[in-house]
């Protein structure tokens, strides 16, 4: 008995003892924890820049890049021959080209370049690195590669002049130049260091992707440090480059996927940048002097698709049962719903501020003319169908709150959506196989010409869309010939004469009851207050060498 | 030649035959989950070429000669194992680097974070258990059965998310998601084990910064297992104190100190190493939505991301790793619990 007293006695000691410990253990993680930021600097100009972002990152080898964060990562570290002002995109500024023209028929472009322009080994950039660059894009048939489809040559007469010639006249082009896509790589580093290929059958013997995870051969403000999957992306800052030295010694790109962790960090100071933020969290930053949040216009949209041609869509190909779908959509709802009011309407697939947007009627939702084009259709009573969709969040927009909204919407003229979220995978499988009736995706533009848009969309021969929804040949549910007529007009037009034509093609597209854009969602770009220069760029997303900080 | 006879043979035996199963084990595996991958009604090609060139011909042609698509499936197959049986698990659709250098690049995060979540769980659980039981029906009990049965029932991907925003955005106790912190750079790589490099190059200043960004995801994963423990622990405890050897312990005049601890619970310690044992798939399975709670590059996160994006070479390669991870510590455990409990008996 006196030896379990005793023993009682000495474990409450301990128990105490215990309690003390880990009490005091977590005085001393808390006084560690928290925000572990950032070196406080007393020098400004040496800080290091964080984004966090959800990066989308398929390549950093520039002839097989195609994602947004590549666009970021390419206007780092490559240039292109034109660049766009940042404040408004229809405007060329010369970067590597210093002057460019265009023959009569939009058939030969003719660029010359600037002799200062040099890459980040020193080495001066000439036509023949423009020459390689662009025969790789071409050869690599990567998915960027259709930029230069219809070149009939690719000439380099001397060493600062680019001579591209087309088949048929092509407007867009000096557009498709100002892309990411269309950077001019360092031939000689390339191909002696990273074995990579430009002439013809590149596309199975180059084996150059690997290098570029861990080189980059470019002339930008910024050259590749390291690229580890799924962690980062770090940049510093290129020392030999020919133009205004970017602020920012290192730039690190943390990849954190989740918008709550994202704003997390901003909140902490251990990011300076947060690209991806859902808009509820803008009212979270009220107050917040540290950090700075603003919606920014984009170009990027979602919209619902109306396929006639897929299995399952046969109520579809009465254009009048379209019109009616159109008709029935709460626009101003949908985009409440979906972005919290901070996305406009979109009249057609040709984005808010393209050539040929700004003339064309917004939509609006009429229920009695929906239920009248339906009774006109005798599909009074209704019908039930397919919507099936990609299971995602793109630019904000969670596409099964879309969907449920459309769903909602459609039930006032008797039309059952049955709505099926599945992957991409088994979305595109599914899309290939048999079509889907009714889906929804986006698109963000890869250049700042409107023709991508149509050849995408209309209703002709080889769009994608015109297969996906079948039609495009004659005798098909939906074609649109005049469209291919249009086009082709837009394509050998001058910059006057453009902005009339895109007009008029994307009336067409608004007529083929094809294609129903949803929303044309806001941007919310926040970062550190002390950080200047922040934009949403329509060639780059965002070009990193551009930011600076408050002095 | 007679059949061994001594403890150290029949245990050489017994591993022997369980690793020369393994090889056929793993074939099973990489073919059950290649069949699984192809026949599945999905197009990889999406995340290869994307949406929009997904009906260009010219750049769908490529892609498919380019990753082997444009082979029958017996063709791929071939291809594959041919390949495997050299060690060469294929290239990534999505990294496009090697499935082997992506595995061994991302496995010592998700060791590091199995492991500390595994020494939470078995520890804290044993510690809980223990406390349980010395306080059966008190409140100290009550408490501690209420955090078992909360880390156990509740969903690891919630429990991260909640733990998260308590102690890291409310609270600002516990740092944010990653490895490391957004403006440090990762020790030299030696093992890939951020806590070991930092100590090993002397870099003594990250290791309480690792240390700390460790806590939290490995605390919420290993949370269940702590609650599966403790509860079996604080059970076995009290079956272990109605024992005769525990009376006679008593009897003898030892203190209740060292009957708790130096007989009950040894004994009551031999069920708790089977399921550490078995927990190790549990943990790395787990492991899969912390990492991308918390933005930890292992392979966890990287199976996500294969599945997904219908990641053919990754799949496959994630199966084996996943199957030699699941053999590997079910001998481990057999083996140790054959050597704990000399009853056991490997023939």
């Amino acid at each position: 008995m006196k030896n379990l007293n005793h023993g009682l006695v000495k474990r409450k000691k301990r128990g105490r003892l215990a309690i003390a410990g880990v009490a005091l253990a977590t005085l001393v993680i808390a006084s560690c924890g928290g925000s572990s930021s950032s070196s406080t600097d007393t020098d400004s100009s040496a800080r290091e820049l964080i984004v966090a972002r959800d990066m989308d990152i398929n390549s950093l080898d520039p002839s097989r890049t195609y994602c947004d964060t590549c666009q970021i990562y390419m206007a780092a570290t490559y240039e292109t021959l034109i660049g766009l002002d940042v404040n408004d995109p229809s405007i060329q500024i010369p970067r590597i080209a210093t002057t460019w023209e265009a023959n009569a028929d939009n058939t030969v472009f003719t660029f010359a370049l600037n002799s200062d322009a040099k890459f980040s080994d020193g080495s001066s950039i000439t036509s023949a690195d423009v020459k390689w660059s662009w025969e790789r894009l071409m050869n690599i048939k990567g998915s960027a590669s259709y930029f230069l489809d219809g070149v009939s040559s690719l000439e380099a007469p001397d060493d600062a002049t680019v001579v591209v010639t087309f088949a048929a006249p092509n407007s867009a082009f000096l557009a498709i130049v100002s892309s990411t896509y269309m950077s001019i790589v360092n031939s000689k580093v390339a191909s002696e260091e990273g074995n990579a290929i430009a002439a013809s059958g590149a596309d199975t013997t180059d084996l150059a992707e690997q290098w570029f995870f861990t080189n980059s051969a470019g002339s930008g403000p910024y050259t590749l440090e390291s690229y580890t999957e799924g962690d980062s992306l770090v940049l510093v800052r290129n020392e030999n480059y020919w133009g205004t030295p970017a602020v920012f010694p290192k730039v690190t790109i943390k990849q954190v996927k989740d918008a709550s962790a994202q704003l997390q960090l901003l909140q902490n100071g251990d990011a300076d940048i947060a690209m991806q933020l859902s808009f509820d969290s803008i009212s979270q930053l009220d107050g917040n002097a540290s950090v700075v949040a603003t919606p920014k216009d984009s170009y990027n949209y979602v919209y619902i698709a109306l396929s006639p041609g897929a299995k399952g869509a046969e109520n579809l190909k009465d254009p009048k049962v379209r019109e009616a779908i159109k008709l029935a959509i709460d626009y101003d709802g949908m985009i409440d719903i979906t972005v919290a009011g901070n996305g406009k309407k979109q009249a057609s697939p040709i984005p808010n501020g393209f050539t040929g947007s700004a003339d064309l009627a917004l939509p609006a939702q009429d229920i009695e003319k929906a239920k009248a084009l339906m009774a006109e259709a005798g599909k009074e009573s209704g019908f039930s169908i397919d919507a099936i969709f990609p299971n995602a969040n793109v630019y904000g927009v969670d596409f099964n709150v879309m969907m449920q909204k459309a769903q909602q919407d459609l039930k006032a003229i008797n039309i059952e959506l049955v709505l099926q979220p599945v992957e991409w995978a088994k979305w595109s499988e599914t899309i290939k196989a048999q079509g889907i009736p009714i889906t929804a995706v986006y698109f963000a533009p890869d250049h700042t010409d409107s023709s991508q848009y149509v050849q995408y969309f209309g209703m002709i021969e080889g769009s994608s869309w015109a297969k996906r929804a079948g039609g495009g040949a004659a005798g098909t549910p939906v074609s649109n010939p005049t469209e291919k007529d249009l086009l082709a007009k837009a394509l050998a037009a001058g910059s006057d004469a453009k902005a009339g034509l895109y007009t008029q093609l994307g009336q067409e597209l608004i007529n083929d009851l094809v294609i129903l854009p949803m929303v044309n969602p806001q941007l919310v770009i926040a970062n550190a207050s002390d950080i200047e220069g922040m934009h949403y760029s329509a060639c780059c997303n965002l070009e990193l060498g551009k930011l600076t900080l408050k002095k | 030649m007679s059949a061994p006879t001594s403890y150290w043979g029949l245990m050489f035996r017994f591993i022997f035959r369980r690793l020369v199963v393994m090889p056929f084990l793993l074939f099973g595996i990489v073919t059950i989950s290649f069949a699984i991958s192809r026949f599945i009604p999905s197009d990889p090609l999406i995340s290869i070429v994307g949406e929009r060139q997904l009906n260009n011909p010219v750049v769908v042609a490529a892609a498919k000669q380019r990753w082997g698509l444009d082979k029958s499936m017996f063709g791929q197959y071939s291809s594959y194992m041919g390949n495997l049986v050299k060690g060469d698990l294929g290239i990534s659709f999505r990294t496009k680097t090697p499935v082997v250098g992506d595995l061994i690049d991302r496995l010592p995060a998700t060791f590091e974070l199995a492991f500390t979540a595994m020494f939470f769980g078995t520890v804290g659980g044993v510690l809980l258990g223990v406390l349980a039981a010395s306080r059966r029906n008190k409140f100290a009990d009550h408490v501690s059965r209420l955090f078992a049965l909360v880390g156990s029932s509740l969903p690891v991907f919630w429990l991260g998310l909640v733990v998260l925003y308590v102690f890291y955005a409310r609270l600002g106790l516990m740092p944010g998601p990653g490895r490391l912190p957004p403006r440090v750079d990762s020790p030299e790589h030696i093992t890939g084990f951020y806590l070991f490099d930092a100590m090993l190059t002397g870099n003594f200043s990250l290791v309480w910064p690792i240390l700390q960004r460790l806590l939290l995801p490995a605390f919420a994963l290993g949370w269940g297992l702590m609650g599966i423990i403790s509860r079996l622990v604080r059970s076995s405890m009290l079956d272990e104190l109605q024992a005769d050897y525990v009376r006679t312990a008593r009897a003898k005049g030892l203190t209740e100190r060292i009957v708790f601890l130096k007989h009950a619970l040894r004994n009551a310690l031999l069920p708790v190493l089977t399921v550490s044992g078995f927990s190790i798939a549990s943990l790395l399975t787990g492991a899969v939505l912390t990492e991308t709670i918390f933005s930890w590059n292992g392979v966890g996160s990287y199976a996500v991301a294969a599945t997904r994006s219908l990641d053919y070479p990754a799949i496959n390669g994630v199966c084996i790793l996943g199957g030699m991870i699941f053999l590997i510590s079910n001998l481990v455990t057999d083996v140790l619990y054959a050597y704990a409990d000399p009853k056991i008996r490997l023939q």
